[in-house]
């Protein structure tokens, strides 16, 4: 099966893919990530994003403010809210919202996210899935590499049993290069942010069949530009 | 002696969990095991017992919110409950709870805490969230030679020792550990899985106090309510007018049928919640021309309801051959004696006796549109299905 990421010149990748996406901070990530979600909702996709930044309004919020209508395709939004427990939020679980208890309850997210992939195939005969976890950063201030590889290890297995895509963002410069290169053995296909004199580029490899240039970008809005495209 | 309080599950451990015993739910990573621990406690509190939770990755109010979400008010117990806080200090909350964890990364605190809450609760059971967490804080070998102290010191206070364990890929003699050495009890909690994880079930794998009946159950967690016994189908068919609509109807909590002029079409269907089993169940039509459709709707079944009009013997060779058609033998079969408000309607053995059923085959005598008898039916027939051989 083949997925659109919805960023220009990444865009197609194939099913069973597991993709680490790394930035430094500041460089628009969440934007992307908002960018492979709508690109996944258009496409008539299910969607599980873990957010462990915003909590699950927020992110529905986001998408108000920026203009991108997903209101009919909010079924196929499931989102894994690790923060409004956390922050205390009194606040219940939604048709499209689930909270976890904090991002230390990796049992409890993976339930979650199990639930709406038995959501998504079983009950709404969805057959193509993206799995987005935002971030693993914060997930490693909670928990240590060792256990994070672990829950990473089943839910990059289970990607490719369903032909889904994987995605896993990563805060470059926060942690150390033995963890990186840990959590890069789970994954087949790299998408890679740099910063350089304030200007911003990004590349792919692995995800088809060579590792592409730099591209400078932009983001406008809610919209992500190649420049010189 | 304690019960879990999952249905079946105390039958395939010899009925109850004795005092000073231990017991692991070894939970597949993605399904919903922690409320096997969760129910095992409130159950435990509403025979009047004392618990302890120990929490690990959930703020206490979460965990009491959890609890609430199954509609089990633990605020009532509180002064036989305690909450052992592992989490709060981990994220630098503060806690109201009287047992805190000041450092939850070291698990000697723990002990400590732990140690101290036992002694103010005396006998009772103790349930750990999972102890995987506990294992990603303070280490595989030091979590499992705590687990060893804590199994001492649970025999010496007669305490019931209850850990949900996620099996995350852990060190091999790590998971063999759990799964079949430190424990007395170990219940394995897993996913039916093709693409993704889309039924549940659990067993028993290893009982230290009984003899181990190896069944797995499917299972579904509702809110509230917590855990029921799910069967997945169950297939309800009988003679033309015999009264398979209304007797889906009786049972059900919630129920349709397709019917054109009074009389079933297509098919019925009901979802049945009692006594911590719940059940989804189909209707055939009963007339002759909807036979090609029973092959479809018996297939997967896993038992039967065979409903017959007790006033009309003239109609259970109909019966008897739709049990056929719906290639429905060999699975366990209830005979539904219905309608016995009638004035002709045969008794029981008068049943047997016209349609030659052996004594195995249970008759429940009903009245459907009274709802009498419909329970029953359905109790011995899960009795059947559920039986360990």
């Amino acid at each position: 099966m083949e997925y659109h990421l919805g960023i220009p010149k990444l865009d197609k990748v194939q099913g069973g893919l597991n993709i680490m996406l790394i930035g430094p901070p500041m460089c628009g990530k969440e934007i992307f990530v908002n960018n492979i979600v709508h690109a996944g909702l258009m496409n008539g996709e299910g969607i599980i994003l873990v957010s462990t930044r915003e909590h699950g309004e927020g992110v529905l919020k986001w998408f108000e403010q920026s203009e991108l209508d997903i209101e009919k395709d909010r079924e196929r939004f499931g989102i894994v809210d690790c923060v409004s427990r956390t922050l205390g939020m009194d606040v219940s679980d939604t048709q499209n919202i689930k909270r976890a208890s904090s991002p230390v309850d990796l049992t409890g997210i993976g339930v979650k996210i199990s639930q709406f992939f038995e959501q998504f195939y079983m009950r709404a005969r969805i057959q193509k899935t993206r799995l987005i976890i935002n971030s693993l950063s914060t997930m490693l201030m909670y928990s240590n590499l060792q256990t994070i590889f672990r829950f990473l290890h089943v839910f990059t297995g289970r990607i490719k049993v369903a032909d889904a895509i994987g995605i896993y963002v990563i805060e470059s410069g926060m942690h150390d290069e033995q963890t990186i290169a840990t959590l890069k053995q789970l994954v087949d296909g790299m998408i890679e942010i740099k910063e350089e004199n304030d200007r911003f580029f990004i590349r792919a490899r692995g995800l088809g069949s060579k590792l592409t240039e730099w591209l400078e970008y932009e983001i406008e809005g809610a919209n992500i530009v190649i420049k010189g495209d | 002696m304690l019960k879990t309080g999952i249905p079946k599950l105390d039958d395939f451990m010899g009925g109850e969990v004795p005092p000073g015993r231990s017991l692991v739910y070894y939970v597949q990573p993605g399904v919903e095991g922690d409320v096997f621990g969760m129910q095992t406690l409130y159950h435990h509190l509403m025979q009047g017992g004392k618990g302890i939770y120990v929490t690990i990755s959930s703020a206490p109010y979460t965990v009491r919110e959890h609890f609430n979400e199954f509609g089990w008010d633990v605020g009532k117990f509180e002064d036989r409950f305690i909450i052992v806080d592992a989490y709060s200090a981990l994220v630098g909350a503060d806690s109201d709870e009287r047992y805190v964890v000041s450092d939850p990364e070291n698990i000697g605190a723990l002990d400590e805490t732990l140690s101290k809450a036992m002694e103010e609760l005396g006998s009772g059971l103790v349930v750990f969230e999972p102890l995987s967490t506990l294992m990603d804080l303070c280490g595989e070998e030091e979590t499992l030679e705590y687990v060893k102290k804590w199994k001492k010191l649970h025999m010496t206070y007669n305490n019931v020792f209850v850990c949900n364990f996620t099996a995350w890929p852990y060190a091999e003699e790590t998971l063999k550990q759990i799964k079949e050495e430190l424990f007395d009890a170990v219940v394995t909690i897993g996913g039916i899985a093709e693409r993704v994880i889309f039924g549940q079930y659990f067993g028993v794998s290893k009982v230290d106090w009984a003899e181990v009946k190896k069944r797995s159950m499917l299972f579904k967690v509702f809110r509230p309510t917590g855990i029921r016994v799910y069967i997945p189908k169950i297939l309800v068919t009988g003679a033309y007018h015999s009264g398979k609509s209304t007797f889906i109807h009786a049972i059900s909590s919630r129920a349709v049928s397709v019917d054109r002029l009074g009389t079933t079409v297509a098919m019925d269907h009901g979802r049945i919640d009692h006594k911590g089993f719940a059940a989804d169940i189909f209707g055939t039509p009963g007339q002759e021309r909807f036979d090609p459709i029973l092959k479809v709707l018996g297939g997967e079944a896993m038992g039967v309801f065979l409903v017959l009009d007790s006033s009309k013997p003239m109609d259970f060779v109909r019966a008897k051959q739709m049990l056929e058609t719906a290639r429905a033998h060999g699975l366990p079969y209830v005979i539904v004696a219905n309608k016995q408000d009638l004035p002709d309607a045969l008794s029981v053995d008068e049943l047997r006796e016209r349609m030659k059923v052996p004594k195995s085959v249970p008759i429940v005598p009903t009245v459907a549109t009274e709802k009498k008898g419909v329970f029953e039916a359905f109790e011995t027939l899960i009795d059947m299905i559920t039986e360990v051989k």
